[in-house]
């Protein structure tokens, strides 16, 4: 029985067979960086700061994160492994209530520290131990080297909480960005990195079949 | 007969054979996949594979395409809801069983 729950959860661990799932979320997560990054150093009559330019960024950003992942897929990784079509969920109502009340719950919080003048170091520190356990549950479950990465997800994390905040807060001209930049770069950087090593070894493993193969 | 055995010899013996069952549960988890894809996951060689598809394909369980990706052909492959209840019932009856 739990032979077929597995076989069962196969074709999701498969979406990430390439580490293209990593290497979208690592760039976005880059992209974010940078982008808080330039607004928070860029001097205030600056472009980046304007709504035009921050659409650009956003539309060109969501862009790739939809069309590159799809284009890898069916340019290399269908022709290789085999194409997957997935089911739409039953119900897209309940992602979406968690999602909101999740972002609202993280605004709350932000909002409320701000507020407080609170150092944000700790906050941030703590989504990325949430986000370790999270990828520990998604990708590490089914690729065992994957461990290596949630531990340095972790442990990064706990760096950044121990650095003084004033260290931190001059990522970002001394404001509350800074630990945000930091995690969001770290959490970019270990993606890709990941997700690089897992596409690197999908194409030395695996070759194009000849053509009536399929 | 003890209700557990006779559970047992009800289930549905198209499904039961390891090698379908490898393939309905893959099939069931997606919409839709490639023969090369089931291929890849299951390990099967194409002349093991296409009989088991064959069959199923007989039993009614699974639905197959025959198309182009660019020049080059693709089965695609998808179980039908017959199939999906076949195996949720067997899913049913084997949990019962144990």
């Amino acid at each position: 029985m739990e032979q077929i729950e597995s076989l069962l959860n196969r074709p999701k661990a498969y979406y990430n067979i390439d580490g293209v799932g990593e290497l979208a979320g690592g760039f976005m997560c880059l992209g974010f960086a940078l982008l808080m990054w330039l607004q928070a150093n860029a001097p205030k009559e600056s472009a980046w700061h304007g709504m035009p330019v921050f659409i650009i960024y956003m539309g060109s950003l969501c862009l790739i994160l939809h069309y590159g992942p799809k284009a890898i897929k069916k340019h290399i990784t269908y022709p290789r492994t085999g194409f997957v079509q997935y089911r739409a969920r039953d119900s897209r109502w309940l992602p979406a209530i968690l999602s909101a009340v999740v972002a609202a719950a993280v605004s709350a919080g932000v909002a409320i520290a701000l507020r407080g003048h609170w150092n944000l170091t700790t906050p941030a520190s703590l989504m990325g131990l949430l986000f370790a356990a999270s990828y520990a549950y998604g990708f590490a479950r089914t690729v065992r080297w994957k461990w290596a990465v949630v531990c340095v997800v972790a442990l990064g994390s706990l760096v950044i909480a121990a650095n003084p905040a004033a260290l931190v807060g001059s990522l970002a001209d001394h404001s509350w960005q800074g630990a945000f930049i930091l995690i969001m770069t770290l959490y970019g950087v270990v993606l890709s990195v990941s997700g690089g090593i897992s596409f690197w070894l999908y194409l030395r493993h695996t070759e194009p079949p000849a053509p009536e193969a399929q | 007969m003890n209700r557990q055995i006779q559970t047992i010899a009800e289930l549905d013996r198209v499904i039961h054979e390891p090698g379908r069952l490898m393939l309905v549960a893959l099939l069931f988890a997606v919409e839709r996949s490639d023969f090369l894809y089931l291929q890849h996951e299951t390990g099967m060689n194409k002349g093991t594979l296409s009989s088991h598809l064959s069959r199923l394909e007989e039993a009614g369980y699974v639905e197959v395409e025959k198309t182009y990706r660019g020049k080059v052909p693709q089965t695609l492959l998808r179980l039908t809801p017959a199939g999906r209840k076949a195996f949720e019932q067997y899913r049913r009856q084997l949990r019962g069983a144990l």
